[in-house]
């Protein structure tokens, strides 16, 4: 990788510090302990299966279907919740978790044979993958971290998980492992927060989404679905 | 109990009555009323207009004429939080910080004194109507006493209080602004009025001369039959 | 457009606007629903107070090593190839932004929204370069095509707008044949605006926070717009405020979290996405190349002044939510892109006083905003700092008005002067009284009697009815 360049740093920082009264602080500044702590006591305590209620609760609030299913019926759940939304084109990442959790055979063979177009993200085809996704009714991705409170997945995108996956196809589906959930955006960013301490390097686009894509800039209407898809999908798979 | 009675330039001059209410229901309560004759103004006008050399003037005038009292209550919000903010106003002022503070520790709005200080909640009033209580911005926010006018009024017996819609709002006074942005000052308070209006109510109810003047003063003018009060007569009504 | 709307003078703005009856009931029927939202959500968190201490906490920390954290943040752009310009004017931001896109020979440009970007006049330069520059947010879209209608509110932009009338900007300038239901409106805003994120050359997005500890900026949006706007073209521009920063992800989620709650009552919105530099090796969307501009424009000349507060600010518009003031006259008479109560604290101290010494007093000070602020600005005790500042300092008081306050003064101060004003205010007035009221006033009570009665003094004075209840043993 190679370093970025920065200009008109000096001068900049000089004068925050001679505004703020003191020298200008280049030496390590410890972060405070912070006196207040509310976001730990949000599910404080609360087991897999009450965050995956909390999960299902927020759902409806947010436009959002929620559908259970187990690692067996994962395949038929997941064929039949595309049907439903109208079937193919479909896009998904290439993502390791496909073939885990028995779904290569669907994404391969099953569907195409149907005439459901199948577009598993290709780091080597570049613009194609864009036109594609541009063109597909559905997008499947894994969550990589599941918020409970806020009915959130978090994506880790990054080479075989394309970052538009998840915007521009019309309807959005996340494959969500029970073991995922947490109760809220904090664990994800104390978790975040650790693998930087540990030098490790974030992704260079991390997704927290939220159900489909809405705004409410017509006389405060809510419209659900503007820019990215217009409808959304968890799979809850309860035995991962 | 002695009581210094601080009953406010706008009472004072234009509002004998309330005044009157105060010290008859503070009497009643078996408070003895200390009435300190050099008493003006809390300095509010001219502190909230940004002038805050001619406002301390007032200010150290007040902490003097206030300084042997040991409670000082008043029957305006506003006024309450005023003396309040007088040790942030004299702050770094070696003389006049630890006076401010003396004043600020010991200053009450009369409901609270009522309510929170001689711990009585049914002051044996009684009044036939239909109210509702305006809750006036500084005290509600700023003093926080937001409990102890409706504790009062629950217990006047023949007072029905019916909650005023969107209270949270301003009624458009904040003093030298019901003049200098007339306008806009209009449009607050004629909202607050069809809120009054909305719920049918006979009487407005508040704490604070300024707001009643301000609404009052507005429902007179547009002729519409709703009575305004100030809570120290309604309190010492029978 | 830049920071100031107009050149009508406040008091006309506001005039105009009190008989715009459409946008009166939509501001007040928006403030409404995002009170009772902001409401809704806080009680359910349960311990909003708590809360708001702790977004204080972190944000005072912040721009009390601001140096320090903005230093972090550029190294870690860089180390992750992303290019950083700080910038200590809008010219010295908007020359460096013109130079990548005439580099970079672009010739359309996406936008997500940002007030920065509106503030420095930045569309307008890039513009007269020579582009095509596109926003993407609904409501800054529909704002933009109808001619640069300069936005009304910092988080719902569009506010003032009904929908017939952007119905109606959308046939003449869209060529749209639907109707002005909102669902169509924004499937055709969808359809076209799809079309530009896939053709054009560069993204240019603003900062909602950017994380010193990794070099990340985080964009907040409900559309999905942002995303867009980065992950397609081939060129990320970000402009923040130099303001926009929190140490780590961990402080980034938790005023993500009052930001969402405090500006429309959600716990999060649908698209919550931090980007770190250009794209890596091995992707195939988001951008090649990125540019963070850090920008200043006097910003840093409220730094150390009473007033650095008000650069807590996580624009999430709670205040404009809950001002009666802003409830009535809207965002336009403000005269600058940043209004209600913020607006008033902010336009000042960027713009200067000249332009804006109205707004602080267009406040009653009733402290609903400092209430409602999530990162805990005093905003009514700086709107009376702002007045003490426009008094004492810069001496543009009326005459009249210094003259009454002096003998305010003279008169509070010395019960002398008070007890003997008190007992000829009644004979003073009593030509304009009329039985217990005065109608039309003299002088300073014109102003209160245009709309009210005002009382007229009382004959008897307070104190004079005590005196004698003392004398009569308190009966």
């Amino acid at each position: 990788m190679q370093t970025g360049t920065i200009h008109n740093r000096d001068k900049f920082l000089q004068t925050i510090a001679d505004r703020l009264g003191r020298k200008q602080r280049t030496e390590r500044v410890p972060r405070p302990h912070w006196r207040h702590q509310p976001q730990w006591t949000v599910f404080q305590g609360y087991s897999q299966d009450e965050l995956l209620e909390a999960l299902k609760a927020q759902c409806p609030r947010i436009h959002t279907q929620c559908v259970e299913t187990t690692s067996a019926e994962l395949k038929e759940t997941l064929k039949e919740v595309v049907a439903n939304h109208g079937g193919g084109p479909v896009v998904t990442w290439d993502d390791p978790r496909f073939a885990e959790y028995g779904l290569t055979h669907l994404l391969r063979d099953e569907w195409p044979k149907e005439n459901t177009d199948v577009h598993i993200w290709d780091a080597s085809a570049g613009r194609k993958n864009i036109d594609f996704a541009d063109k597909a009714n559905v997008g499947i991705t894994f969550s990589d971290i599941t918020l409970a409170e806020s009915g959130t997945v978090v994506l880790f995108s990054g080479n075989g998980k394309g970052r538009t996956v998840s915007f521009l196809p019309k309807t959005y589906i996340a494959i969500v492992a029970k073991s995922t959930i947490v109760p809220r955006m904090t664990q994800a960013a104390a978790y975040i927060h650790e693998q930087i301490e540990k030098g490790h390097l974030v992704p260079s686009c991390i997704n927290f989404i939220t159900g489909p894509s809405n705004s409410a800039d017509i006389e405060m209407n809510l419209v659900v679905g503007v820019h990215g898809p217009m409808k959304a999908t968890y799979i809850v798979v309860v035995d991962r | 109990m002695k009581v210094s009675l601080f009953v406010t330039c706008l009472v004072d001059l234009f509002h004998t009555n309330v005044g009157k209410a105060t010290v008859e229901l503070l009497e009643r309560l078996g408070c003895e009323i200390d009435f300190p004759e050099a008493q003006t103004c809390c300095g509010q006008p001219a502190y909230n207009s940004g002038y805050v050399k001619e406002a301390k003037e007032a200010m150290k005038h007040m902490i003097r004429t206030f300084e042997h009292a040991d409670y000082v209550v008043t029957p305006s919000g506003s006024c309450a939080t005023m003396f309040k903010e007088y040790p942030h106003i004299f702050q770094g002022d070696r003389e006049w910080e630890p006076k401010a503070k003396a004043l600020a520790d010991k200053t009450y709005e009369l409901t609270q004194f009522i309510v929170d200080v001689l711990k009585i909640e049914d002051v044996g009033a009684s009044l036939q109507g239909r109210a509702t209580y305006h809750t006036s911005c500084h005290m509600t926010r700023l003093l926080g006493v937001k409990e102890a006018p409706f504790k009062l009024l629950k217990h006047v017996k023949g007072l029905e209080i019916v909650p005023l819609p969107n209270a949270h709002q301003c009624c458009g006074f904040g003093g030298t602004f019901s003049v200098k942005m007339g306008p806009i000052s209009e449009q607050m308070v004629d909202e607050k009025i069809e809120h009054i209006e909305e719920i049918h109510a006979d009487y407005l109810i508040g704490a604070d001369c300024g707001c009643l003047m301000n609404i009052g003063g507005r429902i007179k003018r547009q002729g519409k039959p709703i009575k305004v009060m100030h809570i120290a007569e309604v309190l010492n009504s029978r | 457009m830049p920071m100031k709307i107009g050149n009508a003078n406040f008091h006309e703005r506001v005039e105009t606007n009190l008989h715009n009856t459409f946008m009166r009931g939509a501001v007040a029927g928006a403030q409404e629903r995002l009170h009772t939202r902001r409401l809704e959500a806080a009680k359910e968190l349960g311990n909003w107070e708590e809360w708001r201490a702790l977004g204080e906490e972190i944000r005072q920390h912040t721009l009390e090593n601001l140096d320090y954290y903005l230093m972090q943040l550029s190294e870690n752009v860089a180390k992750r190839g992303g290019h950083v310009f700080f910038a200590q004017t809008a010219e010295e931001a908007n020359n460096y932004i013109r130079d990548v896109v005439i580099r970079k020979k672009a010739k359309k440009i996406v936008k997500s929204k940002s007030m920065v970007t509106e503030e420095i006049n930045l569309n307008a330069v890039l513009e007269a370069a020579g582009c095509e520059v596109i926003e993407t947010d609904l409501g800054e879209y529909i704002l933009q095509i109808d001619d640069h209608d300069p936005p009304s509110h910092i988080v719902a932009p569009a506010l003032h707008k009904n929908k017939e009338q952007i119905r109606d900007v959308f046939r003449e300038k869209l060529g749209y044949k639907q109707t002005e239901k909102p669902e169509e409106l924004a499937l055709h805003a969808r359809k076209t605006l799809r079309r530009e994120y896939l053709t054009a050359d560069i993204g240019i997005t603003g900062c909602n926070f950017a994380i010193a500890e990794s070099g990340s900026i985080t964009l907040v949006t409900n559309e999905g717009n942002a995303d867009l706007v980065t992950a397609l073209p081939k060129t990320q521009i970000t402009v923040m405020g130099m303001e926009r920063i929190v140490p780590t992800f961990e402080e980034m989620e938790v005023l993500v979290s009052l930001l969402t709650r405090s500006a429309v009552g959600q716990k999060l919105t649908s698209y919550i996405t931090v980007l770190t530099g250009p794209r890596d090796e091995g992707d195939v969307d988001g951008p090649e190349e990125f540019h963070l501009v850090i920008v200043d424009n006097g910003r840093s000349n409220i730094l150390g002044t009473e007033f650095q507060p008000v650069l807590q600010c996580i624009r999430c518009a709670a205040c404009v939510n809950v001002c009666p003031v802003y409830r009535h006259i809207g965002g336009h008479s403000y005269g600058s892109i940043y209004s209600g109560p913020i607006g008033a604290v902010l336009s000042p101290l960027l713009g200067g006083y000249d332009d804006y010494k109205e707004l602080p007093y267009a406040s009653s000070l009733c402290a609903a905003c400092t209430e409602a602020c999530p990162v805990k600005i005093p905003l009514h005790e700086l709107l009376l700092k702002h007045r003490q500042v426009i008094v004492e300092r810069e001496g543009k008081a009326p005459i009249s008005e210094k003259l009454a306050m002096k003998a305010f003064g003279l008169g509070a101060a010395s019960s002398f002067f008070y007890k003997f004003g008190s007992k000829v205010a009644p004979s003073a007035l009593a030509p304009f009284t009329n039985d217990d009221r005065i109608s039309k006033g003299p002088g300073p009570l014109k102003a209160w009697t245009e709309i009210r009665e005002f009382p007229a003094p009382n004959k008897e004075r307070f104190r004079d009815w005590f005196r004698e209840h003392q004398k009569g043993g308190g009966k």
